[in-house]
């Protein structure tokens, strides 16, 4: 099938009746949702081609790369800055262990950042061989959507090359937002905090959400003095408020600069550094200024709006259930629909899009008891209802369950810091409704939890089964009193 | 008239919770005045201690890759570790205490004994009792070979005076490899001789493999197929080990894990009429009453699944059967155990030997891939996970796992697996990313499919999977 050329940036007229396509399915965006869409529709048997912009760790409005945020900016790079920030305080515990160190030990920045690149741009290839494998089309460019069936795709050496598609799938994700505060071209996003050329002494963190809170602790645990600035009483609004609060003393714990109800008014460079204005008149100096306060969808640039599908507020592409834009034969998936932005969701409404267009089977993502992570140090898991969410859905009484300790390692290493467990259950039916975990391993231990969780488990079924011993993780099965019960219909009390 | 239980062990902890009065009386071992509470004070508990400050060679050279430097080879001083591992002994032993005095339980210190179906003697005082349970417990077993004098059991190792240099562990059981693990990244010379040619019999295959492999991927020597005929102590005060294959110089110490055996011995059992198994292990019916009406035996010394957290479970049911008028049954399916190798194995449910006997036809999932971690350290660190399901239900029939935290991501999972759950009910589970955990969520082909061919006169594998077994 013959491709149209744009000439002069003239569109040739479309035949009519266009019964065949280039392809059946044309992803723009290859990140985590749209690889996947690809890969799985093409298992289908559908004929799919992808576009994607170039690669670079540092994202623009043009620059992005195979793998997406996840793999190139986002949790990959972050979970291994969290190691390697991790390593620090593990070091100063193994002396209560008998080991002999030096007082300090020095932490090269630049040899993780470039450890960091190589599995990056690693990774970027293995996507780029999946790709392939699965006879996916890969085009470097960035992606326009122009008709209901046809997209453009402006190539690096800038010619313009347009495909008509029976299907054509959004999934072009997010990327930081820059709040328009003074000086705000002297601070950085998250993209460069994962790319920076030398560890800040100093670091002011303007966001109180998984991103601030995550930078806090990896540069605080490289040694760095770290100020971290959120809007409202505790990071992490939306979570567990005792879970939040858990995470706010382990940061304090740790050392970090809590600024709570505070944001910042002006940044202005000097010869010290960055001068840092808070709105309680207070003045910090960072080498580095890191804005985490939320990131957009990435619509502006793919002619949307010219082709009539519908964007919300925050420019995020209006979808249903299934992941169908109000234009029938156009879809999106991931962080650009702005539904749960995370790499296994984005996953799962690829394979769902997938079943739902090429498998004959209609797929609805389940948004319930997705559980997820903050890799704050000690990290933060939950799963299911915070205890207020069980409070103000549940019919009956809310049950809850908690167990506050000091994990086996810290006797030994002498740091103080309490792992906290909770299970959250509906007194009248014995279900689990909510658990939840801030200490080491949190991540790993809540998995499984989850999958009890998702099933409808219930408490005694938790108790029923046997602990694993010596463990953190035997804490969920052993919880034998209740720390509080509260009535149905007792009003919440959000922070 | 006092209800008395001749008390050893955590399950204590569990009767004591059920608020009843109870008096306890402590056997000594051999003199020495510890209350022996096998998990805190010569097992769970030193051994997860020591294991922490073992990993941390691995995580020295783990964080080089990620940016630390060390100006000097880090070394490990054997004696802090002692000393602050027993520090936090002490403190856990008074805790127990504690929990014993505020459950109103009286503890009473001396060797106990039995004299009749309702009385103890401890130290020459006579205690009547209504019941009397017994939970002493068991105790490393070292054959009877010419220099097994010289031997040291895992009581002696986790209180050595001073760090092996070169150290022989005979034995393949999880004691055996976990002190391999231990005395390896403490920087000794490990050579484990096992009389199979893999460690850990009774585990599942394919980790067995694995688990071997990373063991010498460490530095750990294994001998395979050996047998233990006497130990040499030549005059410079170093050690041979002779075996069926040969004779092995130069050891600092020699470790036998070859066994457990259950405390029986001195305790008047026989006289009243308790009856024993062959190996000594006292037998008890699934309410843990043995052949005496008025006797109960928990643990380790009924040699049933010789975990902790079973015994409490054993002594929680036995509680509650007792004393809340509410007769209980431990129940043994679907117990999750680890093994505190380096790296650690964490497993739930039947092994694929176990699933193919039981089920037939089953569906094995695996993974084997290197951490995030370890393509940065550039160390050979690898996870194997495997999955098994009953073809015919989907229902999750055992999960097992090598590699760093499995222990701590097996414990959610058992939930599910002792909930029936199905690979389905697995699969609809969003992962949490990114983590090591999240592969068990999203293992979509099977490595392989096992569908046992019909055969004459075996019990058909398709009617007991009908059955829902």
């Amino acid at each position: 099938m013959a491709r149209k050329m744009l000439i002069d940036g003239e569109l040739e007229k479309p035949n009519e009746e266009k019964t065949q396509y280039d392809f059946d399915l044309f992803v723009i965006g290859a990140g985590s949702g749209g690889v996947r869409a690809s890969r799985f529709s093409a298992q289908y048997g559908a004929k799919v081609g992808i576009c994607e912009l170039p690669f670079h760790p540092i994202s623009t409005e043009v620059i992005g790369g195979v793998g997406g945020t996840c793999v190139i900016r986002g949790c990959v790079p972050k979970k291994i800055l969290v190691y390697g920030a991790s390593f620090g305080s593990e070091l100063e515990d193994a002396r209560g262990y008998g080991w002999e160190l030096n007082e300090r030990i020095d932490f090269n920045w630049k040899k993780l950042l470039l450890k960091k690149t190589e599995e990056i741009v690693r990774l970027n290839g293995i996507y780029k061989r999946m790709l392939a494998n699965a006879g996916v089309k890969l085009f470097e460019g960035e992606g326009k959507v122009v008709g209901p069936n046809e997209v453009e795709v402006n190539q690096l050496d800038g010619t313009k090359i347009s495909y008509s598609a029976k299907h054509i799938l959004i999934a072009t994700g997010s990327r930081a937002q820059r709040p328009a505060i003074p000086g705000q071209e002297l601070a950085i996003t998250s993209d460069e905090a994962l790319s920076l050329e030398e560890l800040p002494k100093r670091a002011v963190i303007l966001g109180g959400g998984y991103i601030a809170v995550e930078f806090a602790s990896i540069w605080r645990g490289m040694g760095a003095s770290v100020d971290l600035c959120f809007r409202k009483e505790l990071p992490l609004r939306g979570f567990d408020d005792e879970m939040r609060a858990v995470v706010a003393r382990n940061l304090e714990g740790r050392g970090v600069n809590m600024h709570p109800r505070t944001t910042l008014t002006e940044l202005v460079k000097t010869e010290d550094g960055i001068k840092v204005r808070t709105d309680h008149g207070e003045e910090l100096l960072a080498d580095v200024v890191l804005f985490a306060t939320g990131r957009t969808p990435n619509t502006k640039r793919l002619n949307l709006e010219a082709v009539g599908i519908e964007l919300d507020k925050n420019g995020a592409v209006k979808v249903d259930e299934y992941s169908r834009t109000n234009i029938p034969s156009i879809w999106a998936i991931g962080d650009v629909t702005d539904r749960m932005n995370l790499t296994p969701v984005a996953l799962m409404e690829g394979t769902c899009f997938a079943k739902t267009v090429f498998g004959e089977q209609p797929s609805k993502p389940d948004y319930s008891h997705v559980p997820c992570a903050v890799f704050c140090i000690p990290p933060l898991s939950v799963v299911g209802l915070s205890e207020e969410q069980a409070i103000d859905q549940a019919n009956g009484d809310v049950l809850v369950f908690t167990s506050t300790f000091n994990p086996m390692k810290n006797t030994i290493s002498g740091r103080q810091e309490k792992t906290v467990m909770k299970l959250v259950v509906d007194g009248e039916t014995d279900k689990v409704l909510g658990a939840s975990m801030c200490g080491p391993d949190a991540a790993e231990i809540i998995q499984g939890i989850a999958v009890a969780l998702k099933c409808g488990a219930t408490k005694a079924q938790f108790d029923s089964t046997v602990g694993i011993h010596p463990s953190a993780a035997e804490e969920f099965v052993t919880m034998r009193s209740v720390s509080r019960r509260i009535a149905a219909g007792k009003p919440k009390n959000n922070l | 008239n006092v209800n008395i239980i001749e008390f050893l062990g955590k399950w204590g902890q569990a009767i004591a919770r059920a608020r009843c009065a109870f008096a306890i009386m402590l056997h000594l071992n051999e003199g020495r005045f510890w209350a022996t509470w096998r998990c805190v004070l010569r097992g769970c508990v030193p051994k997860k201690l020591l294991v922490y400050a073992s990993k941390y060679s691995h995580e020295f050279e783990e964080s080089c890759g990620f940016g630390w430097k060390y100006a000097a080879e880090p070394e490990h001083d054997w004696s802090t570790l002692i000393a602050n591992k027993n520090a936090e002994i002490q403190r856990l032993t008074g805790i127990y205490k504690s929990t014993l005095k505020n459950a109103g339980v009286e503890l009473i210190e001396g060797r106990g004994k039995i004299v009749d179906p309702h009385t103890v003697d401890v130290d020459g005082k006579l205690y009547s009792a209504k019941n009397i349970l017994i939970s002493v417990g068991g105790r490393p077993f070292i054959p009877d070979i010419p220099g097994s004098e010289y031997v040291v059991d895992s009581d002696a190792a986790l209180d050595l005076p001073s760090k092996p240099k070169k150290i022989a562990i005979v034995g393949g059981g999880y004691i055996a490899v976990e002190f391999a693990g231990i005395f390896n990244g403490l920087q000794s010379d490990v050579h484990v001789f096992i009389r199979q040619k893999k460690v850990l019999r009774g585990f599942d295959e394919e980790i067995r493999d694995f688990v071997g492999e990373q063991m010498l991927l460490r530095g750990i020597e294994i001998h395979t197929e050996q047998s233990p005929q006497a130990i040499i102590k030549s005059s410079d005060g170093s050690l041979s080990l002779k075996t069926n294959k040969g004779t092995i110089d130069g050891f600092s110490h020699i470790m036998f894990a070859t066994g457990r055996k259950p405390n029986t011995k001195n305790l008047g059992l026989e006289s009243v009429g308790v009856k024993l198994k062959e190996n000594g292990a006292i037998e008890v019916d699934e309410y843990s009453q043995t052949s005496v009406p008025s006797i109960w035996a928990v643990g380790d010394v009924t040699d049933r699944i010789n975990l902790t957290p079973v015994a409490l479970m054993e002594g929680g049911a036995l509680a509650k059967t007792l004393f809340a008028n509410k007769p209980t049954k431990p129940e043994y399916r679907a117990v999750p155990s680890a093994v505190f190798s380096q790296p650690p194995i964490g497993q739930v449910g039947l092994t694929e030997e176990q699933a193919i006997k039981e089920y037939g036809d089953v569906d094995v999932y695996t993974a084997n891939f290197r951490p995030l971690k370890a393509t940065l350290s550039g160390l050979p660190d690898r996870i194997f996970m495997k999955l098994i399901a009953c073809a015919k239900t989907d229902k999750v029939l055992g999960l097992h796992i090598c590699g760093e935290d499995s222990p701590e991501i097996i414990q959610g999972f058992a939930v599910a697996v002792k909930a029936g759950l199905t690979k389905a009910d697995f699969d609809a589970t969003v992962g949490i990313h990114p983590t090591a955990a999240e592969e068990l969520v999203t293992m979509r082909t099977p490595t392989r499919k096992l569908r046992r061919t019909p055969s004459e006169g075996k019990t058909d594998s398709e009617f007991k999977a009908a059955a829902g077994v």
